[in-house]
């Protein structure tokens, strides 16, 4: 009935010598004294308020007590915490524990220091409504979140509506638009219209609420889907299409996108059939990485150090499979040279030497991982290349246009040789390559590998220094020599006669790293050597 | 209904209520002359309904629990259009069936009724229901003030006439006798035709006040003349700068010549009494000598008032500096924020009740629980860091109150006297007197040049917990826990005037910019507007949910700021006596209050350890229901908040030139 139960009534007034209290006295009390003490407390709380308070004092208990003329309570002065313990063998009795203090150590203690002396010191709490930073105001940092929180709040006219988790509304139209973009990718992404579709992601203006919705389904599909070919590729074309709209504002959800554009790059198998040509949705992604990376790299600064990272882990992991490696290429190699420079040629050596054994007849006898394991070697030979023309084109003299048009003509053929390749050439070109590699992998290497390096490593390195010119168009022509018998042949192969000789090129002009470029170019040299009697053999056949 | 039974209830109702004689008597009659009982029942049925109840009324608790459960659950199913203004009756019903219970001592199932639907008002009038939560009693209701002014008063609730008939409709029906019981002696409908109003409208009709709101509503309609003072110093600059546009068109800028002269005529014509027109052409002339002030257009517009009190006079020099102040005045806006100074207490030992800052800044003085004021001069506070050349001319004030008993430096002066915690102190306009309150119930008047005490004046019976100055000095209001508010003068150690009404504690006071009002605040939620020369209650402002710890005036008469322990702060209209809008934003008690000078701005201080800066301009154009309909605009009006390091504010002070003065404890907690 009360808050105050009849125990209570009983042991107070056992306290002040009433030991033969009625029930029904007590009982009776109880209600009173309960509107007594919340009596007590309004008084208390005023007195609180007007001594500018927030938190009850004893004192302020004594001064409600005072205004009722009622006896303070003596002994509960707010020096610290009142500490209560609890009575034995009573469950809800407390008391306060009293120490004994002994009237000879009290006059004994040494005097307590003097409280300070109360003072004003002043200081500008605002100028002109700016608070300056003195230590005397509040620590900018603490100003700056909550004022920020404030400031939206008064300048926004209903910042709270804003923050509160609304639900994100769809437009019909645009739900349509959505249902019909997934249902043309996941089933008819051959179509024409899936095209149209392609086409209208990539300008229409309107588009910015669905990106969430884009993301999230792709993520979901990619997921899902990576036993379908034909899905992935669609999907990734949407991703394209996406990052072409200029409308759209895609960096929020690039977080959310890039593991699935990973996926579709590094996976260990995309598709489940034989026919999937997998190697062009790898090449395909990687440019749509290397596209994000250059939108994008600027603003994230750590998109492009966890890919290449991600990438780099794929390629110099043994244990992954050839279809990764040949990803991870494709990806860093789009990335641009000189991320081939930096990370993939270091790693050259080592890898090639895993490679080799992967590409030999003798050694693997499983045609599809030997053509994975070849085609891995095109793509490094191409990273490599690449990264090379790049090193050319530092040099003033090289870049002339005809090797411009003519490594652009070249990779051209490259990839159309490369798709013939995996169709037509397929059977055909394992015999020609074994033949290659018969012998001379170690035997034309050891000799030949040393009398190109006095001859092209050694020698110009003088010449660098005084002429540069000769130097470069001496070692243009066989360039342009190689080229055209290349275009004769029609062959892929070819390029790496050509990016040998650019090579040499490059590791001749490049002084300053002489002996590293040394090791290294021995090293590629091996590669390439291997590769020297494949045009013979083709020009045989 | 047949004769039988209605003997049978008279009789049950006799034996009910107690009465032995009667039931005997009344047995013996209807033994007597059964067939002489004339009384036409059959005709009444809302009396045969009553004496039904009576009857039936042997389980009274149940019932009130019973019905009042039915009525709100009806209540709740209602028709959304009706149910905001139904679900305002179920309050007071709940109310007075608690009420109801304890009267008639079924303590334990009133606590229960209490318990089982107090969650429903909680959101609403928490307060209240703290208090009532401790009625346990009969003798209670009696007792405690609110209970006892609920029982006396009916609550007045506006609502249209279809929510009243369905009201009643289902009362009747439903035959819940106890409901309709309460609502006929207890809620008095103020029915009105058409649509039900809008909810946002009538914030006050919830809240239970002791007086009813006709009352309130008939105090309102009294006339009162918010207009600032004829021939104010303000307004004869403003003339002057009038004037002094005139004047420019005509003559430029070439007045320089005659600065001195007219100086000087100024200063006899103050001499020989202020004829005003005179001083007014004199200020005129000076005044194109300097900075040409911009013009606002609030304070003339404003209605002159002629002040009910005789004024002091102020001395000449005293006028100069202060016309030179407004003068130099800073126009505040949103675009131009105020400095702001700041004053911080340190070592208080958690000691300082109130502080107050002079008018012009250079003065702080701070009240003590120990019943100490003390005072700092903060122009020798720069000083005293070493300046020992200027230490000669500080020895004209009297020194021993400098010098502590020991000798030791203080750096303020102490004025002891009061024999209880100092709760409020106030600077005359001047800054030569300080008035000090305390819990001794007197109040003290010191001399800052005397560094003495002057006069005690006794008058409350209880502490007195606020005094202020009038904004002319020589009189000041005090408001006291004695539930009144006093009205003095320098001169004499009794009130000229008491203010009583208020049905709880007078927390807080503030004078109308023309003396002719005081305004008060109090813990029973509301502020009141008093008459100064009659005495009389001119307005109740009804809106606060907490007591009201502070007001302000603002300085064109026309607004006052209120705020309240739960950190609303309220503008009210003086003449219309409505809200013009909450002001929210602070999350604990506001201490402190402050108008800028010319009235755009208002400043507030608050335990939340933070000086806002309101823009008021914008909203005293908006009226309340126009803001309603413009969403919760009101946030628009802070313009900036200027945290402090750990300090609650206690007080703020516009200087004269618009600079904010701000106090404060810095407290270790947090």
């Amino acid at each position: 009935m009360s808050i105050v139960p009849k125990e209570t009534i009983e042991v107070i007034a056992q306290s002040i010598g009433i030991n033969n209290l009625s029930e029904d006295a007590a009982l009776s009390l109880a209600p009173d004294v309960e509107y007594r003490m919340r009596e007590v407390m309004q008084e208390a709380i005023k007195c609180m308020r007007h001594s500018k308070r927030t938190i009850l004092t004893s004192d302020d208990v004594d001064a409600a007590l005072n205004l009722r003329n009622v006896e303070p309570i003596y002994g509960f002065a707010s020096g610290g915490p009142l500490q209560f313990k609890r009575a034995i063998g009573h469950r809800d009795l407390f008391y306060i524990d009293d120490k004994d203090v002994d009237f000879k150590d009290v006059i004994e203690a040494p005097l307590p220091k003097a409280p300070l002396d109360t003072s004003v010191v002043c200081h500008w709490l605002a100028i002109e409504g700016v608070q300056p930073a003195i230590p005397e105001n509040a620590p900018l940092e603490v100003i700056a979140p909550p004022s920020d929180g404030k400031n939206s709040e008064q300048k926004d006219k209903l910042p709270v509506d804003i923050k509160l988790p609304v639900k994100h509304v769809l437009s019909r139209e645009l739900q349509l638009y959505f249902d019909k973009i997934t249902e043309l990718t996941l089933r008819r992404s051959d179509s024409a219209l899936f095209k149209e579709a392609l086409v209208s992601l990539a300008t229409d203006s309107g588009l910015h609420p669905l990106v969430p919705y884009f993301t999230c389904f792709i993520a979901d599909e990619v997921a899902c889907g990576l036993n379908d070919y034909k899905l992935l590729f669609a999907l990734m074309r949407v991703v394209w299409s996406l990052l072409q709209n200029p409308h759209i504002h895609i960096e929020p959800y690039l977080h959310q996108l890039m593991p699935s554009v990973v996926t579709c790059l590094v996976a260990k198998r995309l598709g489940n059939r034989f026919a999937d040509n997998h190697w062009e949705l790898r090449d395909f992604t990687a440019s749509l990485v290397a596209s994000i990376c250059k939108r994008f790299g600027h603003i994230y600064g750590s998109l492009q150090t966890r890919l290449t990272k991600t990438l780099l882990n794929a390629l110099l992991d043994p244990k992954r499979s050839l279809t990764q490696h040949y990803g991870a290429i494709q990806g860093l190699a789009a990335l641009g040279p000189n991320v081939v420079r930096l990370l993939v040629l270091p790693n050259l050596e080592p890898y090639l030497r895993v490679l080799e054994p992967e590409m030999l007849l003798e050694k693997q006898r499983n045609e599809m991982k030997r053509y994975e394991a070849w085609r891995v070697y095109g793509a490094l030979l191409r990273a490599a290349g690449k990264c090379i023309y790049d090193r050319l084109k530092i040099f003033p003299p090289l870049p002339s246009p005809p090797a411009h048009a003519v490594w652009r003509d070249n990779r051209k053929i490259v990839t159309c040789s490369n798709k013939r390749k995996a169709g037509t050439e397929h059977l055909e070109q394992p015999p020609p390559k074994r033949l290659a590699t018969d012998g001379p992998v170690d035997v034309v290497s050891t000799d030949l590998s040393p009398s190109h390096m006095p001859g092209e490593a050694i020698t110009p390195a003088p010449s660098n220094d005084s002429n540069v010119g000769p130097s470069t168009s001496s070692a243009h022509m066989p360039n342009s020599n190689d080229l055209d018998r290349k275009v004769e042949r029609g062959k892929g192969d070819h390029r790496s006669m050509k990016t040998s000789a650019i090579l040499n090129q490059v590791w001749k002009d490049d002084l300053k790293s002489g002996h590293l470029v040394a090791s290294l170019f021995e090293l590629f040299g091996q590669g390439i050597l291997s590769f020297i009697p494949a045009p013979e053999m083709s020009l045989f056949l | 209904m047949d004769e039988e039974q209605v003997v049978k209830f008279v009789e049950t109702y006799l034996k009910k209520k107690g009465f032995k004689q009667a039931e005997l008597a009344f047995q013996d009659e209807v033994q007597h002359n059964s067939n002489a009982n004339s009384v036409d029942i059959h005709s009444d049925p809302d009396l045969s309904l009553l004496l039904l109840s009576l009857s039936q009324s042997e389980d009274t608790p149940a019932r009130y629990n019973d019905e009042y459960s039915k009525l709100r659950s009806w209540t709740h199913s209602s028709l959304d259009l009706y149910k905001p203004e139904l679900l305002r009756v179920l309050y007071p019903v709940f109310v007075h069936c608690y009420m109801d219970l304890v009267a008639k001592g079924h303590m334990q199932e009133a606590r229960t009724f209490f318990n089982s639907f107090r969650e429903d008002h909680e959101m609403m009038h928490l307060r209240d229901l703290q208090k009532l939560e401790g009625v346990l009693s009969p003798s209670h209701l009696e007792e405690m003030e609110f209970a006892h002014t609920l029982r006396q008063s009916k609550v007045n609730i506006k609502i249209c006439q279809y929510s009243n008939e369905l009201l009643m409709q289902y009362l009747r029906n439903t035959k819940s006798t106890m409901m309709l019981g309460i609502v006929n002696d207890h809620i008095n409908f103020q029915v009105s035709p058409g649509q039900p109003s809008l909810i946002s409208d009538d914030a006050e009709v919830v809240t239970l006040i002791g007086s009813s709101q006709d009352a309130a509503n008939q105090i309102n309609k009294k006339e009162i003349h918010w207009g600032l003072l004829e021939d104010s110093l303000e307004e004869r600059l403003e003339n002057a700068g009038a004037l002094l546009s005139d004047s420019e068109k005509t003559e430029g800028e070439a007045k320089e010549g005659d600065l001195d002269e007219t100086k000087r005529r100024s200063i006899e014509g103050g001499k020989q009494g202020a004829s005003v027109k005179k001083l007014k052409k004199d200020k005129a002339a000076s005044a194109t000598a300097k900075v040409v002030r911009p013009e606002t257009n609030t304070g003339s517009m404003a209605p002159r008032v002629k002040s009910e009190l005789p004024l002091p006079v102020i001395p000449t020099e005293v006028e100069q500096s202060i016309v030179e102040d407004l003068r130099n005045r800073v126009q505040l806006s949103s675009a131009s924020l105020p400095s702001a100074s700041f004053y911080t207490f340190i070592n208080t030992h958690n000691g300082l009740n109130c502080s107050s800052i002079s008018h012009d800044g250079s003065l702080v003085a701070g009240g003590f629980s120990d019943s100490s004021l003390k005072v700092w001069d903060m122009a020798k506070l720069g000083q005293q860091s070493g300046n020992s050349v200027l230490q000669g001319e500080n020895d004209t004030a009297p020194s021993e109150h400098v010098l502590g008993p020991n000798g030791v430096k203080r750096s303020y002066s102490l004025f002891q006297g009061h024999s209880g915690p100092v709760y409020s102190a106030t600077f005359s306009p001047l800054g030569d007197f300080v008035l000090s309150s305390s819990a001794d119930t007197t109040i003290r008047l010191w001399s800052t040049k005397l560094n003495a005490n002057l006069v005690c004046y006794k008058g409350h019976n209880y502490p007195v917990w606020d005094v202020q100055f009038s904004p002319v000095g020589h009189y000041f209001a005090s408001a006291s826990h004695d539930r009144t508010a006093r009205i003095w003068s320098m001169d004499r150690i009794q009130p000229l005037r008491i203010m009583a009404g208020h049905l709880s504690d007078v927390d807080c006071v503030q004078w109308h910019a023309n003396c002719n009002y005081i305004a008060t605040g109090s813990s029973d939620k509301t502020v009141r507007l008093w008459d100064v020369q009659s005495g009389e209650c001119v307005r109740i402002f009804i809106g606060h949910r907490s007591m009201i710890l502070s007001l302000a005036m603002s300085p064109d008469g026309r607004y006052m700021a209120s705020a309240d322990e739960d950190g609303t702060i309220m503008m009210w209209d003086l003449s219309s006596g409505r809200c013009v809008l909450p002001l929210m934003g602070h999350n604990s008690c506001v201490w402190t209050l402050a108008f800028s000078c010319e009235g755009s701005m208002l400043a507030s201080g608050s335990a939340d350890c933070t000086v806002k800066l309101w823009d008021v301009t914008t909203s005293a154009k908006v009226t309340m229901t126009e803001e309603s309909k413009s969403g919760s605009a009101n946030r628009l009006r802070s313009l900036k908040t200027l945290p402090t390091k750990s300090t609650p504010v206690y007080t703020l002070r516009f200087s004269r030139r618009n600079l904010l003065f701000a106090a404060g404890v810095l407290s270790k907690s947090v």
